[in-house]
């Protein structure tokens, strides 16, 4: 979607006529000052340098708005090395790239892929899935998530029977 | 229903779809899992960074407010008004035989009536004593009596007298240390602690590493508690001061407060025995000559020989050398033996060194020096705009003239160069004195940074930020292997630094908010491997999320925000020079930043901060943002000029500590001419007009029953100063909130 850009500066009280303002910030991407704000909050080098590792890259971009898979971004940092992962830096210049391309990137999910995804596990189709189906699905397959973390989504979503109205769940996800 | 079950050697249409549809699902929830995450962390981040710097930047309006004090103190001619206001707190301490010590502080006379019905003390303490004294503190929640409080002091002063500057200890056999860090008046993580760990006991030593009192609600029971066991097993529990074991950061951050009003009738001689008593803590503790654990830190200069011998009594406060007799120039000072011209840059320096560490070192030079600039613009301009100041200081110029032209003449060494004054005995005693001092703001104030290199500590206003050379080279100087020290708030409650020969340990959960961090202790035994233990103390009854932590930073800064409206007011009108009333986001961060100094990451906060719409094209219209942050003020104080009474809010820590200054016998009321002659102070320290008549109006106001004097919590009150929605902002000392409001609170749905 092309960005709004205004020529005319906005009307005022004073009579003299207005020089044309700066390009003000669009509004569907924030300006990149607003990264390094967020960059310099990851940042943990000794001397403020400005730079992140590569496993920090994820979590920025996710802090950012963005929900890439982990493979999409080992693919834009370029398949690095286990190893390279806490050593390797990324200073902002080199970060922005990276950024955007995960933002081009297609629809990210909307609230009906999410039910849509859901309803595989609804087996007696009534609106509800079994926790345990789900715990055990989203700690095997695909991106496996670690016990712990597994906890952390789940928690507290379970009705007495062990079930998850997965229309409610997707809400609470998409919320957060 | 059933759990998925894949064969991929029966290869099954339907169950492949599935399969792959089950992927797809399961992804998708783990990228959104894995973003919330991130954005939880994130928030979490600069929810911490508001509360910390504005706690900071709170310690150094303190500092500030102090220095600019002391500035005065010098300056003003001993019969001013002024001078007398503020002459009490720098006053040394008389110094008195111990006999009229104890008859000052005489307990004897206090009866306890009948209906007291908690702990009575007899001395000597015993243990079941003690641990009644924690039962009585944690269960019912009484108070002890002042009778038994004025023995208990006593005795522990009489204790703390004897012991050496540096304590050393060994965990000799098999016994193992605890060390706890900052408590800072929080009864509940002090009571997890023993619960976790044990009472103090010959079996079971302790060190307490400073700021026990002051921003919580129980210190006095904590000071209490302490100094029981102190007294139970003197050589097994061991206490260093710490930066708010200080009257005067007391008069800002609470504790005072607290004192005065749980002790009506002897609160005051309390808190003056209790200024001894701090000043008798030790300063330093160390661990089988391998393990040093002190408050703050240190910096390139800290030599623990000088720590060892000095009379560590006479810095009765930290913020201020202590004074010696001078001779007939009487307002000659410690830090006033260099230049005879008042208004040159090294008399500033001299003031403003005396507070911070004097020498810029290397590159860092700019540094320091564009806060000497700010510091001696900002008096000049200050002094200048006052008659009196002005004659004073003249009057000053040429009796120091006069004082310099003898010593001078008197001195072998003829030289211009002023330096030589400082050959004379008094002035090298005097430089002994100010390098000793700095010793110990140093080891009291400083925080560790990652670069190398030793920095005054501005965003404190005292100490130094030293780095991981410093500590390397301190450790190999005295032989040492670690430091522990305390200090700073740290989310697990402790944090290694410099190559794990820093530790930093915290042992006040909850410490910013509910859930904002853990608290920590350390356990070490003869390998001196130090073995950390966390807790959180969960005496709230529901915990917060991030979200609803954020939402109480938030709220804390949009005041901050707000109380500064005419220098944002200002600073947006700069970017804004057609006067449309809009400026585009990066202009507004700049301005607030420039405001603020609060090195906040502004443009994320921006869609907090500002909820009323941007423009399409990102710009914000800044006077609608200001109606939507304005604080209503009290029905009755309409009439008070708006500016005024932003000026009071945005100050009011400042505002209330110097009234608790003033209040010479710490009564909580000050007369109607204090009044006047505290704001004149204020004014002069904000470089703003405040006329008589509006202080008048003021005054009026307040001292609702005529009677000449003022309260000081219901003038706090009155305009709004004590913000009573804000019992989760940490700081209740910022606001000041007393114990009664808290209750209100717990209904209250804004929060």
């Amino acid at each position: 979607m092309a960005p709004k850009k205004k020529e005319e500066p906005k009307p005022a009280a004073p009579a003299a006529p207005k020089p044309p303002e700066p390009e003000p910030p669009k509004v569907r991407f924030p300006s990149v000052s607003d990264f390094k704000d967020a960059f310099q909050l990851f940042d943990r080098t000794p001397t403020s340098e400005m730079k992140i590792t590569y496993a920090q890259c994820g979590d920025l971009i996710r802090a950012l708005g963005q929900n890439p898979t982990n493979a999409e971004i080992m693919h834009v940092l370029g398949k690095p090395k286990p190893e390279d992962m806490q050593t390797k830096m990324l200073d902002f210049d080199q970060f922005l790239p990276i950024h955007q391309h995960i933002c081009r990137a297609k629809d990210r999910g909307t609230f009906e892929d999410f039910v849509e995804g859901l309803r595989v596990f609804d087996k007696e189709g009534n609106g509800t899935v079994m926790g345990a189906e789900l715990r055990h699905v989203l700690a095997t397959l695909g991106e496996k998530m670690r016990e712990d973390e597994v906890e952390q989504l789940m928690q507290n979503q379970e009705d007495a029977n062990g079930c998850i109205n997965y229309e409610a769940f997707v809400k609470y996800l998409l919320s957060s | 229903m059933g759990l998925l079950v894949v064969s991929i050697s029966e290869y099954n249409c339907s169950n492949w779809i599935f399969f792959v549809s089950a992927i797809k699902a399961a992804v998708l929830i783990q990228r959104w899992y894995r973003q919330y995450v991130a954005r939880t962390e994130m928030r979490r981040r600069y929810t911490w960074h508001i509360f910390q710097s504005i706690e900071y930047s709170g310690e150094q309006a303190q500092i500030k407010l102090y220095n600019f004090l002391g500035y005065l103190m010098d300056n003003f001619t001993p019969s001013s008004n002024e001078r007398n206001l503020i002459s009490h707190i720098f006053r040394e301490n008389e110094v008195c035989r111990d006999a009229e010590w104890e008859r000052y502080f005489s307990y004897e006379n206090i009866e306890v009536p009948d209906i007291y019905s908690g702990p009575h003390l007899t001395f000597p303490l015993t243990v079941e004593q003690a641990f009644g004294l924690v039962e009585a503190f944690r269960n019912k929640k009484q108070q002890l009596h002042s009778r038994y409080v004025l023995q208990l002091l006593l005795e522990t002063w009489k204790l703390l007298r004897m012991l050496p500057n540096i304590s050393r200890i060994s965990t000799c056999h098999s016994k193992e240390i605890t060390i706890c860090g900052d408590l800072h008046g929080q009864l509940e993580d002090l009571l997890l602690i023993f619960y976790k760990n044990g009472m103090p006991s010959l079996e079971n030593p302790y060190v307490f590493n400073g700021d026990f009192v002051d921003r919580g609600r129980d210190s006095i029971e904590i000071l209490l508690i302490l100094f029981s066991f102190l007294i139970l097993y003197p050589g097994d529990v061991h206490l260093n001061r710490g930066n708010h074991e200080d009257h005067i950061v007391n008069l800002r951050y609470g504790f005072t407060k607290e004192v005065l009003t749980k002790y009506k009738l002897h609160g005051k001689r309390i808190l003056k025995l209790l200024q001894k008593i701090f000043s008798w803590l030790p300063l330093a503790t160390v661990i089988d000559q391998k393990v040093l654990v002190l408050h703050g830190g240190i910096s390139d200069t800290t030599d623990l020989s000088i720590l060892t011998r000095l009379d560590r009594h006479t810095y009765i406060s930290a913020l201020r050398p202590p004074k010696k007799r001078h001779m007939s120039s009487a307002t000659a000072s410690i830090d006033s033996d260099m230049d005879d011209d008042i208004w040159s840059a090294n008399r500033m320096s001299q003031r403003r060194a005396s507070l911070t560490y004097p020498k810029p070192i290397g590159t860092k030079e700019c540094f320091h020096n564009r806060s000497l600039q700010d510091f001696s613009e900002r008096i000049r301009a200050n002094i200048e705009a006052l008659e009196m100041c002005k004659r004073q200081v003249h009057a000053h110029a040429q009796a120091q003239d006069q004082a310099q032209a003898q010593a001078q003449t008197n001195s072998p060494i003829s030289s211009s160069d002023v330096d030589s004054v400082s050959l004379s005995c008094e002035s090298i005693r005097s430089y002994t004195a100010k390098d000793e001092w700095r010793q110990i703001l140093d080891l009291l104030w400083s925080d560790p940074m990652t670069q190398d290199g030793c920095i005054p500590n501005e965003v404190r206003g005292g100490g130094c930020y030293w780095g991981p050379d410093i500590t390397e080279d301190f450790l190999l100087r005295h032989n040492l292997q670690l430091i522990i020290r305390s200090h700073e708030c740290k989310q697990d409650g402790y944090e290694f630094c410099h190559n794990r020969k820093v530790l930093t340990l915290f042992s006040a959960s909850n410490y910013y908010d509910v859930g904002s961090n853990r608290g920590a202790y350390v356990k070490m035994g003869p390998d001196l491997v130090p073995l950390v233990f966390q807790y959180q103390a969960s005496n709230m009854t529901r915990e917060l999320t991030v979200r609803q932590r954020l939402r109480s930073a938030l709220k804390v800064l949009r005041e901050q925000l707000f109380a500064h409206k005419s220098d944002l007011m200002s600073a947006f009108k700069k970017f804004d020079s057609d006067n449309t009333g809009f400026v585009p986001l990066n202009d507004w961060a700049s301005a607030v930043e420039s405001v603020m100094h609060l090195d906040l990451p502004w443009r994320m906060l921006r869609c907090q901060l500002v909820t009323c719409k941007t423009t399409s094209d990102g710009m914000i219209d800044y006077y609608e943002w200001f109606s939507e942050l304005a604080i209503k003020g009290h029905k009755d104080t309409d009439h008070i000029d708006q500016s005024l009474l932003e000026t009071l809010y945005r100050h009011r820590s400042t505002l209330e500590t110097i009234f608790r200054m003033v209040d010479t016998d710490n009564s909580g009321f000050i007369t109607i001419e204090d009044f006047r002659q505290t704001w004149k102070l204020l004014s002069v320290y904000l470089k703003m007009e405040i006329t008589d008549e509006a202080i008048s109006d003021i005054a009026v106001t307040i001292d609702s029953n005529q009677d000449g004097s003022i309260d000081i919590d219901e003038f706090m009150e009155a305009f709004r100063l004590t913000d009573k929605k804000s019992r989760l902002e940490r700081g209740r000392s910022m606001f000041m909130v007393t114990a009664t409001d808290l209750t209100k609170l717990e209904g209250d749905p804004n929060i």
